[in-house]
């Protein structure tokens, strides 16, 4: 059987899990959406606070031609993450995550600071593996067995949108719509080496909407278009003194959302999609009880690479901990 | 009765503390629980005022090339009267640009042929005419059907109570016909069939 430093790195590789960098809409768009904790297999409760700095740079249009942003403008958003997982069952797990979102919006003529509370969170999630599948090598087929996790997620309109009673655009914090999103999330360990892959498919909820900007309007149907999402990763684990180890992870994650529609009626100014490659520094301690993780998502200024959508850079630290 | 707290638990008080309060925000409540019901305020016919019904106050203000422009210029009795302006209110962001192209590509040749329309882009960010010249040009509206008016200072923004994406359409008259987020672009045709000389 394993030692137990060994056994405590296999339990703690949940935790080091990157989950695709969420491609968070410019605070003239909305954004501001919570992310998912996945407690590791055998513990019970984890807590997790994340910082994120996003840094707008030009925009891709519908077409995909990437154009700057207007001369002078400096665009950032700020979130702090709070999230709470739980272990609700040997294979089920559930966890809440909340967002707090700063927006710095300059332009050479406008300059407005606000902030909010963002959209909140809701997840479960199911392992449909019992025991560990983390190997140090792979002698048999069942070595390779992965751990699969399925997971739903309501996202709640805690933020504020362009549909509540706001001044105007710069005061956005969130969508305004409920999401619910299936995710499958593949991973494999065998030390140092690990991969990934995760699928994500959200669809909104309608809701009618009666006043945007804060000042009332005939009342119309709206609802935003399907979501979808897939990233891979690839990492490599090195094992440092004490049984702590650093994770050094590469991301790709292609992210698209489909046309609104208004009243029935789809609206062919809206969807858009996004591509972006992130890099991931994962400190866990020997118990895997606390976890830093450092990521920097970054999408390149060019053709193709988006469409509809601003482009961002991402720097996001976090810290996970492990309760029991 | 005792309260049993265990200060282990104190993140997920904390959180659900969190939680509570974002979802007890008193502005939050508009999309937690949204509403369908009719608020708009009923408005006299002929008073000035930014909605719909209400005549236009006149403003005028520069385009990109320095020229001033003046919505009394573009009524009916103006120096240059048209049958209609539309006004859409940009910060060259993705939406904005999305809806701009529309306008252009969609709603400007639907129209063409119908008496005369003076569109204008409403750029309430760039806060200077350079600046927002370059944005125009960047964005491939220069010496396009769409004009872009700097306001400076917002004027013209505060004035029609506006935001990204608003688009507000003035009659010969003055009277505003449309004032409302763009949306997919049919509310504005929909004016403009109705205000425009049919061919």
């Amino acid at each position: 059987m394993f030692g137990k430093p060994l056994t405590a790195a296999l339990l703690g590789a949940a935790a080091l899990l990157v989950s695709a960098p969420a491609a968070h809409a410019a605070s003239c768009c909305g954004g501001g959406g919570g992310t998912s904790l996945i407690l590791p297999k055998f513990n019970h409760e984890m807590v997790g606070l994340s910082f994120e700095a996003e840094r707008y740079d030009g925009l891709w249009r519908r077409d995909g031609s990437w154009v700057p942003d207007p001369p002078g403008s400096d665009l950032n958003q700020y979130r702090l993450n709070a999230g709470y997982a739980r272990r609700l069952g040997t294979n089920w797990q559930g966890s809440i995550s909340i967002p707090y979102v700063w927006n710095r919006n300059e332009y050479s003529g406008l300059r407005r600071n606000t902030d909010g509370f963002g959209d909140a969170s809701i997840s479960l999630w199911y392992e449909t593996f019992d025991n560990i599948t983390c190997v140090y090598e792979v002698n048999s087929w069942e070595d390779l067995k992965p751990a699969v996790y399925l997971g739903g997620m309501l996202i709640v309109p805690t933020g504020v949108s362009p549909y509540d009673s706001v001044d105007d655009n710069f005061d956005i914090t969130g969508r305004g719509f409920y999401r619910l999103d299936a995710t499958m999330l593949v991973e494999k360990t065998v030390f140092p080496w690990n991969a990934g892959l995760e699928l994500t498919y959200g669809t909104y909820l309608e809701r009618s909407v009666n006043q945007e900007y804060g000042r009332y309007v005939e009342p119309y149907k709206k609802e935003l278009g399907d979501r979808s999402s897939w990233s891979v990763n690839f990492g490599r684990t090195f094992t440092l003194e004490s049984f702590n180890t650093l994770t050094a992870t590469l991301a790709y994650t292609d992210l698209s959302e489909d046309e609104a529609t208004v009243n029935g009626k789809t609206d062919p100014t809206t969807g858009f999609r996004k591509r972006s490659v992130a890099a991931t520094l994962a400190w866990a301690t020997g118990k895997k009880d606390w976890v830093v993780k450092g990521t920097y998502t970054y999408t390149p200024r060019e053709d193709d690479w988006g469409e509809n959508f601003p482009t961002t850079d991402l720097f996001s630290i976090s810290v996970n901990h492990v309760l029991r | 009765m005792a309260i049993n707290f265990r200060f282990n638990r104190l993140p997920f008080y904390l959180l659900a503390a969190a939680f509570a309060l974002a979802l007890s925000g008193c502005e939050q409540t508009d999309d937690l629980k949204p509403s369908g019901e009719d608020k708009r305020e009923s408005v006299v016919p002929g008073t000035t005022g930014e909605q719909p019904g209400q005549v236009a106050d006149d403003f005028s203000l520069p385009n990109t090339l320095g020229e001033t422009v003046r919505l009394s210029d573009q009524l009916a009795g103006g120096a240059t009267p048209g049958d209609a302006v539309v006004l859409y209110f940009t910060m060259w962001c993705p939406i904005c640009l999305s809806h701009s192209d529309h306008l252009l590509y969609d709603i400007v040749p639907r129209f063409t042929g119908r008496g005369t329309v003076r569109y204008y882009l409403v750029d309430y960010v760039s806060g200077s005419i350079t600046p927002s010249r370059a944005a125009e040009l960047a964005n491939g509206y220069g010496g396009s059907a769409l004009v872009t008016l700097v306001d400076a200072k917002q004027e013209v923004l505060n004035q029609f109570d506006a935001a990204m994406g608003t688009v507000v359409v003035i009659d010969a008259s003055g009277t505003i016909q449309l004032n409302e987020d763009y949306r997919d672009g049919t509310e504005l045709a929909a004016v403009l069939d109705e205000i425009l000389p049919t061919p």
